[in-house]
């Protein structure tokens, strides 16, 4: 049984070590003591020291520790650049067996210093651990002799990660490159974000910014705007007309077919290309981009920007195959017939949910339809009055384009309230600013028709019950509560789900909701040289989380094609085992002075309904080194004593 | 005007300045290093940390960063901060001991011998040549490089670029442990900085002969405020 020796963990110390009779369990650790066959002995991290082994040589410990601290001291401040330096070569010293009498002294002198006073939190908070262990651990480090240090050393497993890190699916460092936009490196800025995102300047623009979400900053005033720092670099790149380099390792390697060219299968394209790896993209569409492209209004992302770095992942030479749809132009048997190793499927979530409401005649377009219709440049009958179904990105999008187009009256039903609403809460109110209007509690029961056409929608109050699976509080009907509302067209934008028929009859896993079933950690599906990612394995979702996928499958597929096993990396293993640890807490912070987040301009909302110009611009170079300013650096340090291999 | 107290002093500032600034107009000298007047603060060498209390909580901070905020209470000479910036001074004094400057700074606070030892960086990162070349020169010629996650920089440093400078040697100028140095030899200027050597070619005067001015900063000028070239055929002392 694994019992916890010592913890100060969030600065509860439980110390079982002196103790005769009984034992003090530690409660609130927030990450099993063994995973994946590793078994944790000691661990450190800016939350506190966790021992479970007290053979374990603390110091050495602190020592490898430290050293993976020093590498993420910035150098903006003498105090915590210079401090941890001195910290460590006195520790490297002490280990060495040549410490002296004042050394402790020191190191409890210089951590208590630089904690206290650093420019930002990250060295400050890192040294939590250190001054913990140099208190409760001092012997460990006044006692070296041979003996300690023979030992069996373990092994050190260690994850460097931040809030908003943790919150992005794809793990993008955005301390990193905020850095460098503050210190005006955006060319490596920018090659830093294509280490995890190869559509930055998409992204930018129209990610859902799950980080921001979790951003420490907002405990002091409001998140560091990071999304819109990432678009700075991306659309640097493209003023000052430069050509990003991208080194393709040993090209030649195995083919490999990716079905769907939406974010989910660029993403696993770029970085199989970069691998070296040949590889084909089959899409149904006649552009690339998939729900980006035909999905995503032109006014959020402009075509251009997401056509050129499109440009940039075929550059790394992948064969691109439009208008082929797998499954009825060519079938997947096939492609493993033409020498293909590995398939990856992203095909997306591009079928509409049906209303489920009896509807006669014309007047109904499904809201990814239509959406689709105009992103294409396809002509739309432009009516008077439209009522959008839902509550989605898709329905404040439907919402705006219909704006944009000529509608004179533009009105969204969502069956919840304002809070339940998965949209942007940006988008929401750039909708109502640029003149929707929204009904919150209702419903629509039945269409209404006349002569084969829609002349309104008959609907029905809702009031908010229990949370459902989603978390969020479920709508019941309000009986009696019937009304009718007049339209000209109905837009539902309920939802969307996968069109799996390129799949049918194959021995491939699937879910009840119609999703493919796959290994979470490298995407592999039941038939191992199919791998699947993005809206066809999780459900309509964000282009982030395809992103994400794309990565991930990327990894497995190269690991898989290596070895005949999508084993995940070591990297991934603790990175799971470590994922429920609360990042943004921290104990003994420094008082930090509020500073105003920087927010892009917007079309004012007169130019916006005469056509679809980009409504966000860019922030400017200064005021994105004030904003890059406001981040934190909250970087968290984690290390993982193990045992080491026998 | 915002009013907060210094030291027990009650002190009206303006809105958006800092505590430096306050202390400043109330006669309150702090000790600074990385600070100048004409450049935005950076916070990097810790020597101006004060205390400051606000609703109820209490930590150190830096004087030339922090903006003041009203009914802030600040004390610049409290035990703890006076410990603040003696260990400031006592590590960049021993990364940098021959810098005049540092000495001076470490008699005043009465830091003596470092007690600890670091390789000699003539650089202390206090990024003063980064802020004067982007703010004052406004040529960004000169960047920081700071360490990070995977990033394999061996130490933080400031680099400069050879396409980016004009030879202005503001930055020599601002430098405070001749760290940035320039020389002019002949029609040549040579400076020295954290990243190696730069030469400039120097402009001579028509009339007397002197090498006045390096070519390049001139270009710059006379392009920047769409002006003759004439007017620099010749050094300012032989000008009417």
């Amino acid at each position: 049984m694994n019992r916890v020796v010592f913890s100060s963990w969030g600065g509860n110390i439980v110390d079982n070590r002196r103790k005769t009779a009984g034992y003090t369990p530690v409660e609130n650790l927030e990450f099993p003591l063994e995973h994946n066959g590793h078994r944790v002995r000691a661990f450190m991290s800016w939350w506190g020291l966790v021992v479970v082994d007290e053979k374990i040589n603390v110091a050495d410990m602190t020592h490898a520790y430290l050293k993976e601290v020093q590498k993420l001291s910035c150098g903006e401040c003498s105090v915590g650049y210079l401090g941890i330096r001195v910290m460590l070569d006195t520790l490297t010293r002490i280990l060495g067996g040549k410490g002296t009498e004042n050394d402790i002294a020191l190191l409890r002198w210089l951590g208590n210093g630089i904690k206290a006073n650093t420019k930002c939190d990250f060295c400050a908070l890192a040294l939590t651990p250190v001054l913990d262990s140099l208190k409760y651990y001092e012997g460990k480090y006044t006692k070296i002799k041979a003996a300690q240090k023979s030992l069996a050393k373990p092994a050190y497993l260690t994850r460097i990660t931040a809030p908003c890190m943790e919150a992005c699916p794809a793990h993008q460092d955005a301390p990193g490159y905020i850095e460098l936009i503050n210190n005006r490196r955006y060319e490596e800025a920018l090659a830093l974000i294509r280490q995890t995102n190869c559509l930055p300047g998409t992204m930018g623009r129209a990610c859902f910014a799950f980080c921001e979400e979790n951003c420490t900053r907002q405990d002091i005033d409001k998140p560091v705007s990071i999304r819109a720092l990432k678009r700075v670099p991306a659309d640097y790149e493209v003023t000052a007309a430069l050509e990003p380099e991208a080194k393709v390792k040993k090209a030649g390697g195995d083919k490999v077919a990716v079905i769907g060219a939406g974010p989910a299968g660029l993403a696993a394209s770029y970085n199989l290309a970069l691998k070296g790896y040949r590889v084909t993209i089959y899409d149904e569409q006649p552009s690339v981009g998939g729900m980006a492209w035909v999905g995503i209004p032109a006014f959020r992302l402009p075509r251009n920007v997401l056509g050129r770095e499109v440009d940039i992942i075929k550059k790394l030479g992948i064969d691109v195959r439009l208008n082929t749809r797998v499954g009825k132009d060519i079938t997947l048997e096939q492609l493993l017939k033409q020498g293909f190793k590995a398939v990856f499927i992203a095909t997306g979530a591009h079928a509409g949910r049906e209303l489920g409401i009896e509807v006669e005649g014309g007047g109904v377009v499904d809201g990814v339809e239509f959406l689709r219709d105009v992103n294409m440049g396809q002509k739309v009958a432009v009516k008077k009055r439209v009522i959008i179904v839902g509550g989605g990105n898709v329905a404040v999008d439907c919402a705006r384009t219909c704006l944009r187009l000529g509608f004179k009256e533009v009105i969204i039903l969502y069956r919840r309230s304002r809070a339940e609403m998965p949209a942007r809460e940006e988008e929401i109110e750039a909708a109502e600013a640029e003149g929707a209007k929204i009904h919150y509690l209702a419903a629509p029961v039945k269409a209404l028709t006349e002569g084969g056409k829609v002349t309104g929608v008959e609907c029905i109050r809702m009031k908010l019950g229990e949370p459902d699976d989603s978390g969020r509080r479920s709508p019941i009907p309000i009986e009696g509560s019937e009304f009718t509302v007049g339209t000209d067209m109905i837009i539902p934008a309920i939802g969307e789900k996968p069109d799996l028929s390129l799949i049918e009859g194959k021995s491939i896993d699937t879910t009840k909701w119609g999703t493919i079933v796959v290994d979470a950690p490298t995407g592999q599906t039941s038939l191992p040289a199919v791998f699947a990612g993005g809206d066809c394995v999780s459900g309509p979702a964000t282009l982030v989380e395809a992103i994400a996928a794309g990565n991930k499958a990327a990894r497995g597929i190269d690991r898989y094609l290596k070895s005949g096993r999508a084993t995940p990396p070591e990297e991934q293993v603790v990175e799971d085992w470590l994922h429920d640890v609360a990042l943004n807490h921290q104990r003994d912070g420094n008082i930090v002075a509020k500073k105003e987040r920087q927010s892009p301009e917007q079309l004012p909302i007169v130019k916006r309904k005469l056509g679809f110009d980009e409504v966000e611009q860019c922030l400017t170079l200064e005021m994105a080194a004030k904003e890059a300013e406001r981040c934190l650096r909250c970087y968290r340090v984690m290390l993982l004593a193990v045992d080491g291999k026998k | 005007m915002i009013k907060l107290t210094i030291d027990g002093k009650k002190v009206a500032a303006e809105e958006g300045g800092t505590i430096l600034d306050a202390a400043n107009q109330a006669g309150i000298r702090i000790p600074t290093l990385c600070s100048h007047e004409s450049l935005r603060p950076a916070g990097a060498c810790r020597v101006c940390t004060v205390e400051i209390a606000t609703n109820g909580a209490k930590s150190l901070t830096t004087a030339c960063d922090y903006p003041v905020e009203a009914g802030l209470k600040v004390s610049t000479t409290s035990e703890k901060v006076m410990e603040a910036r003696r260990l400031a001074v006592e590590l960049l004094l021993a990364q940098r001991p021959h810098s005049s400057k540092l000495q001076e700074l470490a008699r005043k606070l009465g830091v003596k011998q470092p007690r600890f030892v670091l390789a000699e960086q003539e650089c202390i990162l206090c990024q003063l040549c980064v802020r004067t070349c982007q703010e004052i020169v406004d040529v960004e010629a000169i960047t920081f490089v700071a360490q990070g996650k995977d990033r394999g920089v061996a130490e933080p440093t400031v680099v400069h670029s050879l396409d980016k400078c004009i030879g202005c040697d503001a930055c020599a100028y601002v430098c405070p442990t001749e760290s940035i140095t320039v020389t002019d030899i002949g029609d040549t200027r040579t400076i020295n900085t954290p990243s190696g050597k730069l030469e400039f070619k120097l402009k001579q005067c028509q009339v007397c002969g002197k090498y006045w001015a390096p070519e390049k900063q001139l270009d710059y000028i006379i392009e920047k405020w769409h002006l003759e070239p004439e007017l620099f055929a010749t050094c300012p002392d032989c000008r009417d």
